[in-house]
């Protein structure tokens, strides 16, 4: 492997890594203790002491478990239904024009109005949660496998017809393995939005999970348990990517994008 | 023509654009016996690429029929197998060697000594039963087009189809896939008709060369090629009679584009 001089080697990049975040906690130190009150940003300590406290407790893992089963739910039916709708769109042109016009109206509207309609429907339920996920991420989902399918070259389509493989055939074997490198990627950019529904969902809305934790620690006022929460998720965030990142490694391994890793 | 395989007759193919239709090819008619190569030459740009995908069963013909062993062509008959030019477009890399090859034959449902004896003598033919693992991005352009005619030649067809097959391969590996060619042609009996630009190559492989001309393309002239066989890419070439042929293939192109 060739360096190059401006970049790092791997124990650097570690060791950045870590001056990052000691230069954080410094300064949340610093800032709990000289700047603003306690209350407002609890100490190092506080929020470590919370945070003890929280991992003993079984309400705490049902959260933190049912938060997960939001999101993941939602992301694996937003993932087939997203990628069977982009493939119809980007197989069938009328399909396409149906749905252009609806999905360009609906992109811009951010997932969270949604909200008050899926209260109403599902009240502050799993179920909303799980909806809620799903309105998030399942577009940009169906319009990337759309693209997907559109980027198959029409050279491999002709190659299969000439062999006489049915159109199922086809999709299975041809169309939906060349477009696999737009739904890795969308799958990955989805990953974190779907936790990030997950826990509005509980914050908003009372579905049950680390969101709805959250929103309970502020109104009584515990700031270092509410931390404590942030951290939790914010490690389930880079667990979930690194795992997401680490299933599409493997499945396209083949794609020039990931080459390099496995010869 | 009761022993021809191929029959192309009074075949033409129009588009339809904005402006109305537009005709590529105008009338073709010529014929490919069993274990025959023909070539296909004309000047560039003449929809010698169009006219492979009517016969081949990816477009309809306007008017005009083929037949192939006697049956009208629809849709894409068992019996051809195509090789494109474009092998890093037409191998998938998702898929290694040897799965790239088994690819058509999936929905065969062959017994399964049948396919991999298919797939094993394939690569085996065209030299690459060493590489059945690798992935067509890790392989040579040459060596990738080599899979793509094992993957043709595992489907057994009677006829293979070639689409400027060498076009993007340099010198050296194409000599090498042009008696690869020949001699695919004499050890399994296979008729064969390429597509080419190249009338160096047009004359040494062929039987017979079919030059296409004029604008909707015609067929100008068919010549019966009697060089020696079998074939050398170094005494075949020199050879006096090779340079008259190539001359008069070059003439008939030229006076056709007027």
């Amino acid at each position: 492997m060739k360096s190059h001089l401006t970049t790092p080697s791997r124990t650097a990049t570690l060791a950045y890594g870590a001056i990052g975040i000691i230069l954080l906690l410094i300064a949340w130190q610093w800032g709990s203790t000289k700047v603003v009150s306690k209350s407002a940003l609890p100490s190092i300590p506080d929020v470590v002491s919370a945070l003890r406290e929280l991992v003993v407790q079984g309400s705490f893992w049902i959260g933190v478990a049912l938060t997960l089963v939001i999101a993941l739910a939602g992301w694996a039916i937003a993932a087939v239904a997203g990628v069977a709708l982009g493939i119809a769109i980007g197989i069938f042109a009328p399909v396409q024009a149906a749905t252009r016009i609806l999905l360009e109206f609906l992109r811009p509207i951010p997932a969270i109005v949604i909200l008050p309609l899926a209260m109403m429907v599902f009240g502050p339920t799993t179920k909303m949660g799980i909806f809620l996920v799903i309105f998030g991420v399942m577009l940009p989902i169906t319009a990337q496998t759309a693209a997907g399918v559109e980027s198959v070259d029409p050279v491999m389509r002709n190659t299969a017809r000439s062999f006489g493989m049915s159109s199922r055939e086809i999709l299975w074997r041809v169309i939906l393995p060349g477009a696999s490198p737009y739904i890795g990627t969308a799958m990955r950019v989805a990953a974190p939005v779907t936790l990030i529904m997950a826990v509005v969902a509980g914050m908003l809305g009372g579905a049950p999970g680390i969101g709805n934790a959250l929103s309970v620690a502020q109104t009584v006022g515990r700031s270092d348990t509410l931390f404590a929460y942030v951290l939790v998720l914010g490690c389930m965030g880079m667990a979930t990517q690194a795992a997401s990142v680490s299933i599409e490694r493997r499945l396209l391994h083949w794609h020039s994008s990931y080459r390099g890793e496995q010869s | 023509m009761a022993d021809s395989q191929l029959i192309i007759d009074h075949l033409s193919k129009s588009y339809a654009t904005r402006t109305g239709s537009v005709q590529v090819i105008a009338d073709l008619t010529f014929d490919v016996k069993a274990g025959e190569v023909v070539s296909i030459v004309g000047p560039s740009g003449i929809g010698k690429t169009t006219l492979l995908k009517c016969p081949t069963g990816l477009q309809p013909m306007t008017s005009g029929s083929a037949k192939i062993n006697g049956r009208e062509i629809e849709g894409p008959p068992p019996e051809m197998a195509l090789v494109f030019q474009e092998y890093t477009r037409s191998l998938m890399p998702w898929l290694n060697v040897e799965k790239n090859v088994r690819l058509p034959l999936r929905h065969m449902h062959l017994p399964k000594d049948e396919a991999e004896q298919r797939i094993h003598s394939a690569l085996d033919s065209v030299g690459m039963h060493n590489a059945s693992e690798k992935y067509p991005w890790q392989l040579s352009g040459g060596m990738q087009q080599r899979v793509a005619i094992a993957r043709a030649l595992a489907f057994r067809p009677d006829v293979l189809i070639m689409d400027e097959p060498f076009a993007s391969v340099d010198a050296q590996t194409r000599f090498e896939l042009e008696d690869l060619c020949l001699q695919i042609r004499d050890s399994l009996g296979m008729t064969i008709v390429i597509v080419t630009h190249d009338i160096d190559e047009a004359v040494y492989l062929s039987n017979r060369v079919v030059v296409l001309g004029q604008k909707p393309a015609i067929v100008t002239s068919i010549l019966d090629i009697d060089l020696p066989v079998p074939r050398d890419q170094i005494t075949t070439r020199s050879r006096a009679d090779f340079a008259q042929t190539r001359t008069s293939i070059l003439e008939l192109i030229k006076n056709g584009k007027q």
